[in-house]
C-alpha cells in the first residue's frame, strides 16, 4: 500500500514537470532594449531616444576621422600630397598603402571596404532617426539628415553609385541602387532641410561647432556644388552651381566665420574664426603616422614613421628646396624645424609642417635613426619598397605641443570655403576676384602675390593651404588631375581614368548583388 | 573475461549438441559485497532465456537441467554457474574494472561496447594520459581515432581545440558539447579573456579547467549523429561526457586514497638567437652603427623570460560503499607554474559523490557537487600584439646588450622585456560551483523516472594592468597607468526528467527513453576600464580601480547600463537604458583612478527539449536505435524557433551468426544516419533587434566620449541553428579472443545553414550581423584503429594500439572570399594568410609565392594567391604501447599529426633583414639568406612551413610496491612521467602544434584562426614523480 502510494505520487511529480515546465523560450530585457515587435515579424518601430542616437552618429563620424587608415587613406595617399613608403619590413602592412599609391586596389582592398561600410552605416542610422516613428525634434532631424547627406557624398564620390535601405528593409532585401545623379539629389535635398533646421551656431562658438550648424550644412552644400560636374558627368558645374558656392560662402561668413592668421595656431583645441566643425577625433594619428620613431613628444611617445609627402608637392611651397629651418626663405604654411639654436621643452624638435633635413631632440642633440645614422629626412626615395627609416618629408599639422592626443580635430575650415569661392568665380560665377581672394590668403600666410590664378595654381593653393585635410582626391578629381599621374603611380595606370572611381568592395558585390562593379575592375 | 568469450563459445557449441535438456525451476539471490543487486541479467547460457533480478536481488528461472546460468551486472564479472539440479543458487557478484571499461556513457544513459550502435569511444582513468594536466580534454589525447585535441598553446589553463571528425562551422567555436555528470555545460567562457592594455589580446582560459582531471572516471566521446542526435541542436560537433568517480568500488569500511606528484618543466624548444657580438656584427653587415647599439650588457632575453619551473599536485580521497550507498569525497590542491615568467595555475577543488538508496533500493538519489577556485595568473603575453610583440616577441627581438634594468628605455617605441615583465600583470580568480542531484524511482523492473536538477555558477574576476612606469607603449600608459577589470558571473540551471523502460523479450529486448530538460544559461557582469593610477604597485592598481568602480556604483541609484569620468571632467556621466534612455550627470566620487569607464551586461539564454529514444535489440544480433530530439531555443528567431534532430542506426553482431568461424570474436557492422544542430558562438538576442550604448573607452589622454545608443542587432527572424546531416560506416572487428580488436569507420558529415557573423549588405545598422550562410560544410574521413596484445603471461604483459584518421574538408556552394587569419608584425598590420572561398578547406593559405630575392635582396614575388596547402591536418594518428612486468608498469603513447601547414608568424615578424637592419635581434640565418636589410616581409610562402610531426607525447613508468595489504597502506604506487619528451618535426619554429588565438574582437570577420604560429607559448617538455597510496 505505502509502496503504491510512493510510486503513485511520485509518477505525479513527473507528469507535473512535463507539464508546468513548458516555457515560452522569451528573452527578457536585461541587457538591452529588444524591440519586441521585431520577433514577430516587424522591423523597425523607430529609435529608442533621438538624443542618443544623434550623439552616436557624431560618436560614428569621430571615429571615421580619427585615423589614417580607410577613406583618409583614400583621398590622402592615391593623390599627390603622400605616400606611405615601406621602409625594410615596416608599413609593407601586405602592400595596402602601395596599391592606393599605385592606383592598383582591388575589390578585396580593406580600406576601400571599411570606408564603404562605415558611411553606408551612418547613412542608414541617420535615416532612422528621421524616420517619423522615431519622433525625433526638427533639430534633430537636420542633425541627421547633414550626417546622411555627408556620408551619401562620400559614397557617391568615392564609388559612383550608392545603395538605399528603407528602414523597413531587413537582412533579405536586397538595397535598390542609385546612381551617382540620383543621389546628388538625395544629398542636395538632405542639405537644404538641414540648413533650414539647424541653429545658426556663430564662430568661436567651439562647444557647439562640434555638432552640424547651418555653416556647415552650407559649406558641404558648397562642396557638392562645386562638384556637380563629377557627380553629373558634365565636366564643369552649371553656372547656378558657382553662382550658390559664392552665395553660401557669403552666407557662412554673416555667422562670423572668417580667415585669421596663425596658420599653426588653427589646429590647436582653442577657438578659431575658420573652425566651421570639428569632432573629438584625437589628432594622436597624424602626428605619429610619419614621426621617426626617435623623434618623441615630451611623454615620450615616438613616432610611427610612415606618412611623407612626395617631393613634387614639398617643392611646391616657397623656401629653400632641401632644409626647412627657420630663415630659409619659406611661406608659412611650410612650417620650420627646429635645430641646434631653438629645439626646447616645447617642440621636443618636432617640426610645425614639413619636417626634413636633420632632425633634433628638445635638447639640440642631432638624433640618429635606429641603426645609427644621423636622422635626416630627405625628399627623395628609391621606389616605394626599399626605403630605409629616413627617406620621405614628414607632414605635421597638429604638433604635439598642443597635446600629443588632443581630441580636437577640424573638418571645415573657413578656408576651405573662401577658395571655394574664389575657384566658383574663376570658373564664371559673380561675385568677386578670384586672385584677390587668392592672394587675400596668400598674405595672411606670408606667402607673395600671385599674379594671375588659373585653374592649376588654384589646385597648387589648395594643396598648400589644405595638405592632410581629407580632400586632395576630390580636388584632383575635379581638376582632372587624378590619373595624370604623380611620383609611384604605376606607368600603366597614367591615364586610367577608371581608377577615378573605386572598385565596389568584393564582400559588398557579394551581399548585395543589385551592386554592379565599376568599369575597370 | 576474455577467456569466459572464449569458453562461451565452447559452450555454445556444446549445448547445440545436447540440446534435449529437462526443464527445472531455479531461484536464488544475487548480491554484491554490499548486499543484493536489483536488476542484474540472469540468463540460460547459450539461449535467450533470461530474466532480471527484482528490488531484493532475487530472481526465478525455469531452465534445462544441464544448464548453466550466466549472471551478469554492468560493472561486475560476469559469473557462471552450472545448474546441476541445484533449485537454489545464491550468487555474489565480484566488481571488475576491466568489466567497467566497456561500459560506455551514452546519453541520457549507458550501453556496452558490444552493444552500441553507434560511434562512440570512451576512455577510462587507467588510460589516461599522467603528468600534469590542467584540464580534462588532455586525459584522451591522441587516444581516439578521429580526435584531435589541440591545447593552443604551452600557457597553463590555455583554451583547448577539440575537434571530432573534422571542423564543421566556419565561425568560432567547433568544440563538442560537453556533459559532466549529466548536464551538459555552456559553451561559453567562464573568464574574461585577456584584455587589451596596450599589447593586444588574448583568448580565455579553457573553461573545463575547474574540474580537477583526478576526479574523473571516465570520458566518452560520442562521434556521429546517431549518438549525438539525443542531444539535438547542440550535438553537430559531437558530445563528450565527462563522469566523476563514485564512491561505488569503495570499501565497506571505508578508505582512503592519497596522490601527489610534482613535475619539472622547461621549455621543450628555444629559438637560436644571435649573441651579443653576433648581433652587433649583424647590425654593422647591414649598415647600422654597431657602437650605437652596444649598451653594454650580454643578455640571453629569451632564458631572462622563460624558467625551469616546478609544480605540484596532491589530491586526498575518500570513499566508502556502505550497502544503502556510496560516497566519495575529494580534495585537490595543484599549483602549475608555466615555463614563462609569470605564468601560473593554481587549482582548489572540493568534490563530493554520494548515492543513497531508499524504500528497497527503489529510489535512489545521488548528489554530486564540486566546488572551485582556479587563480591563474598570466604573462603579458598575447595573439594580436601589434610591432613590437608581446613578452615573447620582444624577448627574440630584444638587442642582447640592452641591461636588465626595469627602467631601461630602449627608446624607439620597442620594449624592453624587463620593463615589460615587471610593469604589467594579468590575474584573475575563478570560482566555480557545479552541483547535480538526480532522484530516480524504479515505479516496476521494467519502468524508471528520474528527475535531475542541475546548478552551475561561477564568478570570475581578471584584473588586467600596466603601470605608469612602463615604458614603450603608445596608449597614454607610461606616466599614468592603464587597467582593466572584468567580471564574468555565469549561472547556469537544469532541470531533466526522464522515463525509461526496459523490456527483456523471448528473443529480442527494448530500452526506452522518452525526456524532457530545460536549461537556463544566465551570463552577467561588467567591464571596468582605468587610467591615470595614483600607485604603481599592480596588486594596488588592481584593488584600486575595482574600489573606484564600486564607489561610483555605488552612488548611482536605479538600473544603469555604463558610467565613466574622464581624467579632466567634472562630473560622471551615467547611461541607462531602463525606464527609458538617459544620459544623468552624477557629481565626481573621489578615487585612486583619474578615469573609470564601466559597462554592465546580463542577459540569460534558455534551452527547452523533449527527446526520446529507442533501442531494440534482436536475437542478440540486430540491434537498432532511433532517437529523436526537439529543441526550442531563445537563441532562434520567431520562424525557426524549434529544431527537430533525428537519427537512426543500425548495427548487426556478425560474430553471433553461426557462418562466422569461432577465431572472429567481435565482428559488428554499424549503420547510423542522423541530422544534428549547432548554435554555438551564435550567441544572445541575435535574431531579434535590440539597443543599447555603445561600449566607452578611456583615449591615449585619459578623456572619455559619451557613448550613444545603436541597434547592435538587425532583426532576422529565419534565424535558425546550423545543421549537420551525418551518416557512416563503422566496422568492429576482435580476432582470437579480442586479442587482436580494431575497428574501422567511414563517415561524410554536411554541415548547411552555417551561422556567420557576416558583413550586411550595406546600408545596414552596424556591419556584421549574424546570417545562416548558403554554403555546406564537408567533412568526410576515414578512422581505423587497432590493438593487439602482444604478450601475455603471468608475469610479462605487453600490448600496442594504434589509430590514424583521415579527414578531408571543404567548403562548397559558397559564392563569396572572406579574408581570414589575421598577421601581425612590423609592417604587417592588415596581413592576413587566409580566404575563406567555396571549393577548399577552411583555413586555406592565400599568400604571395616567394621565388626567392632578387641580387638587390628583395623579395620576388607579389601577388597574393591561393597556394593550394591549409591548416587543418588531414591525417591524426596515435600509437601506443604498454608493458608491465610483475611489479613494473610501462605505458608509453605517441601523437602525430600531418598534412597541414602552419604559417610562422613569429619568423615573418621578428627573423627578417629588417629587423636586424633596424638593430632588432634575430636568428643567425638571415645573416646570410640574401635578403637586404631595406626588403619588405609580406606575407608569403617564405614563411609557410609543413606542420607534420610526431611526438611522444607521454611515457610513464610505474611500480607498484607489493604490500601484504594488511597494514594501514593498502596499496602504494610511485611512478615517473615525462611529457613532450621529444618531437620530430621539420617545422621550423618552436611547435607545429599551435594556434595563437586572441580575443574574439580581434578576429578578422568574426572567422576563427588555425595554423597561425604567432609568438606561442613555448610548450614544455615535463617530468613528474608521482605516488599513489591507498589505506
Amino acid at each position: 500500500m505505502k509502496r503504491r502510494q510512493i510510486k503513485f505520487n511520485v509518477l505525479l511529480v513527473f507528469s507535473a514537470i512535463f507539464i508546468i515546465s513548458c516555457t515560452n523560450l522569451e528573452i527578457e530585457e536585461t541587457d538591452s532594449i529588444i524591440d519586441q515587435t521585431t520577433s514577430t515579424g516587424s522591423i523597425f518601430n523607430g529609435v529608442e531616444d533621438p538624443a542618443s542616437s544623434v550623439n552616436n552618429l557624431f560618436d560614428g563620424l569621430r571615429s571615421r576621422y580619427e585615423n589614417q587608415e580607410n577613406f583618409y587613406a583614400m583621398q590622402e595617399v592615391a593623390s599627390d600630397e603622400f605616400l606611405v613608403p615601406t621602409r625594410g619590413t615596416d608599413w609593407g602592412d601586405n602592400g595596402i598603402w602601395r596599391t592606393l599609391h599605385t592606383h592598383n586596389w582591388d575589390p578585396g582592398h580593406l580600406f576601400i571596404l571599411r570606408a564603404w561600410n562605415d558611411w553606408n552605416q551612418s547613412i542608414f542610422l541617420a535615416s532612422e532617426v528621421i524616420d517619423p516613428r522615431s519622433n525625433s525634434s526638427a533639430e534633430q532631424v537636420a542633425q541627421a539628415k547633414f550626417i546622411r547627406a555627408l556620408g551619401t557624398w562620400v559614397i557617391m564620390d568615392a564609388f559612383g553609385q550608392v545603395p538605399i535601405r528603407g528602414v523597413d528593409e531587413g537582412p533579405e532585401i536586397n538595397p535598390a541602387v542609385s546612381t551617382a545623379p540620383e543621389a546628388y539629389a538625395l544629398v542636395l535635398a538632405d542639405l537644404d532641410a538641414a540648413i533650414a533646421d539647424l541653429p545658426a551656431t556663430q564662430a568661436l562658438n567651439q562647444d557647439n561647432l562640434n555638432r552640424a550648424s547651418k555653416a556647415a550644412a552650407r559649406f558641404l552644400k558648397a562642396r557638392v556644388l562645386l562638384n556637380s560636374g563629377v557627380y553629373l558627368g558634365t565636366g564643369d558645374p552649371d553656372s547656378a552651381a558657382l553662382n550658390e558656392v559664392v552665395s553660401l560662402v557669403d552666407d557662412i561668413a554673416t555667422d562670423g566665420f572668417a580667415l585669421q592668421a596663425g596658420y599653426f595656431d588653427l589646429f590647436k583645441q582653442d577657438a578659431d574664426t575658420e573652425t566651421i566643425l570639428w569632432t573629438p577625433s584625437s589628432v594622436g594619428n597624424n602626428i605619429f603616422n610619419g614621426l621617426h620613431y626617435n623623434t618623441q613628444a615630451l611623454d615620450g611617445t615616438g613616432g610611427w614613421n610612415g606618412f611623407s609627402t612626395l617631393a613634387e608637392f614639398y617643392d611646391s611651397f616657397e623656401g629653400a628646396p632641401n632644409t626647412n629651418y627657420v630663415g630659409d626663405g619659406q611661406e608659412e604654411r611650410r612650417g620650420w624645424v627646429p635645430d641646434a639654436s631653438n629645439a626646447d621643452e616645447i617642440n621636443t624638435g618636432i617640426a610645425y609642417g614639413f619636417f626634413i633635413g636633420q632632425a633634433y631632440d628638445k635638447d639640440g642633440n642631432a638624433l640618429k635613426d635606429r641603426p645609427g645614422n644621423p636622422l635626416v629626412f630627405t625628399k627623395e626615395f628609391p621606389g616605394l619598397v626599399g626605403n630605409n627609416e629616413r627617406t620621405g618629408v614628414r607632414v605635421i599639422k597638429y604638433h604635439p605641443a598642443n597635446g600629443n592626443f588632443t581630441s580636437h580635430k577640424i573638418l571645415f575650415r573657413y578656408a576651405d570655403a573662401h577658395l571655394m569661392k574664389a575657384e566658383a568665380i574663376l570658373r564664371g560665377a559673380s561675385g568677386g576676384d578670384a586672385t584677390a581672394l587668392v592672394n587675400e590668403l596668400r598674405g595672411l600666410r606670408d606667402a607673395t602675390p600671385l599674379g594671375t590664378v588659373d585653374l592649376p595654381a588654384m589646385l597648387a593653393e589648395r594643396g598648400r593651404e589644405l595638405y592632410g585635410e581629407m580632400i586632395r582626391r576630390t580636388d584632383m578629381l575635379r581638376f582632372g588631375t587624378f590619373a595624370s599621374g604623380y611620383e609611384f603611380m604605376d606607368p600603366d595606370r597614367v591615364g586610367d581614368d577608371s581608377r577615378n572611381l573605386f572598385s565596389i568592395p568584393s564582400n559588398a558585390i557579394l551581399s548585395n548583388p543589385n551592386l554592379v562593379q565599376n568599369p575597370g575592375y | 573475461m576474455k577467456i569466459t568469450l572464449l569458453k562461451s563459445f565452447l559452450l555454445v557449441g556444446a549445448l547445440l549438441c545436447f540440446g534435449f535438456a529437462q526443464a527445472q525451476e531455479v531461484s536464488g539471490n544475487v548480491s554484491d559485497v554490499n548486499g543484493p543487486l536489483p536488476g542484474a541479467s540472469v540468463v540460460e547460457k547459450g539461449t535467450t532465456n533470461g530474466t532480471q533480478t527484482d528490488f531484493d536481488g532475487n530472481y526465478t528461472i525455469t531452465v534445462g537441467d544441464n544448464a548453466t546460468l550466466v549472471i551478469s551486472y554492468i560493472g561486475y564479472s560476469t559469473t557462471e554457474v552450472a545448474v546441476n539440479g541445484q533449485t537454489s543458487i545464491n550468487v555474489t557478484l565480484a566488481e571488475d574494472a576491466q568489466a567497467l571499461d566497456e561500459v560506455v556513457i551514452i546519453g541520457y544513459g549507458t550501453t556496452t561496447v558490444k552493444d552500441a550502435t553507434g560511434s562512440v569511444a570512451a576512455v577510462t582513468a587507467e588510460d589516461f594520459n599522467g603528468g600534469v594536466i590542467s584540464s580534462p580534454e588532455q586525459l584522451i589525447q591522441g587516444k581516439t581515432a578521429g580526435v584531435q585535441i589541440t591545447q593552443t598553446s604551452g600557457e597553463p589553463g590555455a583554451g583547448v581545440e577539440f575537434r571530432i571528425r573534422g571542423t564543421n562551422s566556419v565561425r568560432s567555436n567547433n568544440n563538442p558539447l560537453f556533459v559532466v555528470d549529466g548536464i551538459p555545460l555552456a559553451g561559453d567562457d567562464t573568464s574574461a579573456q585577456g584584455q587589451d592594455i596596450g599589447l593586444g589580446t588574448s583568448a580565455s582560459k579553457n573553461p573545463l579547467n575547474f574540474l580537477n582531471p583526478s576526479d574523473i572516471q571516465s570520458i566518452s566521446v560520442l562521434k556521429d549523429a546517431s549518438a549525438t542526435a539525443i542531444y539535438g541542436s547542440r550535438g553537430a560537433n559531437g558530445v563528450v561526457i565527462i563522469t566523476t568517480k563514485s564512491g561505488k568500488g569503495g570499501a565497506s569500511g571505508g578508505g582512503f586514497e592519497f596522490s601527489s606528484s610534482l613535475s619539472i618543466s622547461t621549455p621543450a624548444n628555444d629559438y637560436d638567437l644571435l649573441k651579443r657580438d653576433e648581433f652587433l656584427a649583424g647590425v654593422a653587415q647591414f649598415g647600422g652603427v654597431a657602437a650605437d647599439q652596444d649598451f653594454g650588457a650580454n643578455v640571453d632575453w629569451q632564458d631572462f623570460v622563460t624558467r625551469t619551473s616546478a609544480s605540484q599536485n596532491q589530491n586526498l580521497s575518500y570513499s566508502q560503499n556502505y550497502g544503502k550507498g556510496n560516497i566519495r569525497a575529494t580534495f585537490g590542491y595543484g599549483k602549475q607554474f608555466g615555463v614563462v615568467e609569470k605564468s601560473e595555475l593554481e587549482r582548489i577543488t572540493g568534490r563530493l559523490n554520494w548515492t543513497h538508496r531508499f524504500f528497497d533500493d527503489k529510489l535512489s538519489l545521488n548528489l554530486t557537487g564540486s566546488i572551485s577556485r582556479i587563480n591563474d595568473a598570466s604573462p603579458p603575453v598575447s595573439a594580436s600584439a601589434g610591432f613590437n610583440g608581446d613578452i615573447l616577441g620582444a624577448a627574440y627581438s630584444a638587442n642582447p646588450t640592452w641591461p636588465t634594468f626595469v627602467g631601461f628605455d630602449p627608446g624607439g617605441g620597442l620594449l624592453s622585456p624587463a620593463n615589460l615583465l615587471a610593469f604589467t600583470q594579468s590575474e584573475a580568480n575563478t570560482d566555480r560551483f557545479l552541483g547535480n542531484f538526480s532522484a530516480t524511482y524504479n515505479f516496476t523492473p521494467e519502468l524508471t523516472g528520474k528527475l535531475t536538477f542541475g546548478y552551475d555558477t561561477s564568478q570570475s574576476t581578471r584584473y588586467s594592468v600596466a603601470s605608469a612606469d612602463i615604458i614603450g607603449f603608445d596608449n597614454g600608459t607610461p606616466g599614468n597607468g592603464r587597467g582593466a577589470v572584468n567580471d564574468i558571473d555565469v549561472e547556469n540551471k537544469l532541470m531533466e526528467a526522464t522515463l525509461t523502460y526496459k523490456k527483456e523479450f523471448d528473443n529480442s529486448s527494448l530500452d526506452a527513453l522518452v525526456g524532457y530538460s530545460f536549461q537556463d544559461f544566465g551570463r552577467s557582469g561588467r567591464n571596468i576600464g582605468g587610467f591615470g593610477f595614483n600607485t604603481s604597485n599592480l596588486d594596488q592598481m588592481g584593488t584600486d580601480l575595482e574600489d573606484a568602480a564600486n564607489s561610483i556604483e555605488g552612488e548611482i541609484t536605479g538600473r544603469y547600463q555604463q558610467y565613466g569620468v574622464g581624467a579632466n571632467d567634472t562630473d560622471i556621466f551615467v547611461n541607462r537604458l531602463f525606464p527609458e534612455v538617459t544620459t544623468d550627470r552624477i557629481p565626481i566620487v573621489l578615487t585612486d583612478v583619474s578615469a573609470v569607464t564601466g559597462n554592465i551586461f546580463d542577459f540569460t539564454d534558455e534551452l527547452q527539449s523533449y527527446f526520446a529514444r529507442l533501442n531494440y535489440s534482436l536475437a542478440d544480433k540486430y540491434l537498432f536505435t532511433a532517437t529523436v530530439r526537439a529543441d526550442g531555443s531563445s537563441r532562434f528567431g520567431p520562424d525557426n524557433q524549434y529544431g527537430y534532430f533525428p537519427s537512426g542506426a543500425f548495427a548487426w553482431k556478425m560474430n553471433e551468426e553461426d557462418f562466422i568461424g569461432d577465431s572472429v570474436s567481435t565482428l559488428k557492422l554499424r549503420l547510423g544516419v542522423g541530422i544534428t544542430g549547432n548554435q554555438e558562438g551564435l550567441g544572445y538576442g541575435n535574431f531579434v533587434r535590440r539597443t543599447r550604448f555603445g561600449d566607452p573607452s578611456i583615449g591615449n589622454g585619459g578623456e572619455v566620449n559619451v557613448p550613444g545608443t545603436s541597434t547592435v542587432t538587425f532583426a532576422n527572424n529565419a534565424l535558425k541553428w546550423e545543421e549537420t546531416l551525418s551518416y557512416g560506416v563503422g566496422l568492429d572487428f576482435g580476432f582470437n579472443s579480442d586479442r587482436l580488436s580494431g575497428s574501422i569507420d567511414v563517415y561524410r558529415k554536411e554541415t548547411s545553414d552555417l551561422l556567420l557573423n557576416i558583413e550586411a549588405a550595406q546600408p545596414s545598422p552596424q556591419p556584421f550581423f549574424f546570417q545562416n550562410l548558403d554554403a555546406i560544410v564537408l567533412n568526410q574521413g576515414v578512422e581505423f584503429a587497432l590493438a593487439y596484445d602482444l604478450v601475455q603471461s603471468e608475469d610479462f604483459n605487453m600490448d600496442v594500439s594504434f589509430n590514424v584518421a583521415y579527414n578531408e574538408n571543404e567548403l562548397q556552394d559558397f559564392g563569396g572570399a572572406i579574408p581570414a587569419g589575421t598577421i601581425r608584425g612590423q609592417g604587417l598590420s592588415l596581413a592576413f594568410s587566409q580566404i575563406l572561398s567555396g571549393g577548399r578547406p577552411l583555413f586555406s593559405y592565400f599568400l604571395r609565392e616567394f621565388e626567392g630575392f632578387d641580387s638587390n635582396g628583395q623579395p620576388i614575388g607579389d601577388v597574393q594567391t591561393f597556394v593550394g596547402k591549409d591548416a587543418l591536418p588531414d591525417y591524426t594518428g596515435g600509437f601506443s604501447l604498454n608493458a608491465s612486468y610483475k611489479n613494473w608498469d610501462l605505458a608509453t603513447y605517441l601523437a602525430g599529426q600531418f598534412g597541414f601547414y602552419v604559417y610562422n608568424n613569429t619568423k615573418n615578424a621578428f627573423f627578417t633583414a629588417g629587423s636586424i637592419a633596424n638593430a632588432r635581434n634575430v636568428t643567425p640565418e638571415v645573416l646570410t639568406s640574401g635578403e637586404a636589410g631595406n626588403a619588405a616581409a609580406d606575407v608569403s610562402t617564405r614563411f609557410l612551413e609543413k606542420g607534420d610531426f610526431v611526438r611522444l607525447q607521454n611515457a610513464t613508468l610505474g611500480y607498484t610496491v607489493p604490500l601484504s595489504g594488511d597494514g594501514s597502506i593498502k596499496s602504494l604506487r610511485l611512478s615517473v612521467t615525462g611529457q613532450n619528451l621529444f618531437l620530430i618535426t621539420d617545422y621550423s619554429g618552436l611547435d607545429p602544434e599551435v594556434s595563437s588565438q586572441p580575443g574574439s574582437n580581434d578576429l578578422l570577420n568574426s572567422l576563427p584562426t588555425a595554423g597561425i604560429d604567432y609568438t606561442g607559448f613555448p610548450r614544455p617538455r615535463t617530468i613528474t614523480f608521482g605516488l599513489n597510496a591507498t589505506f
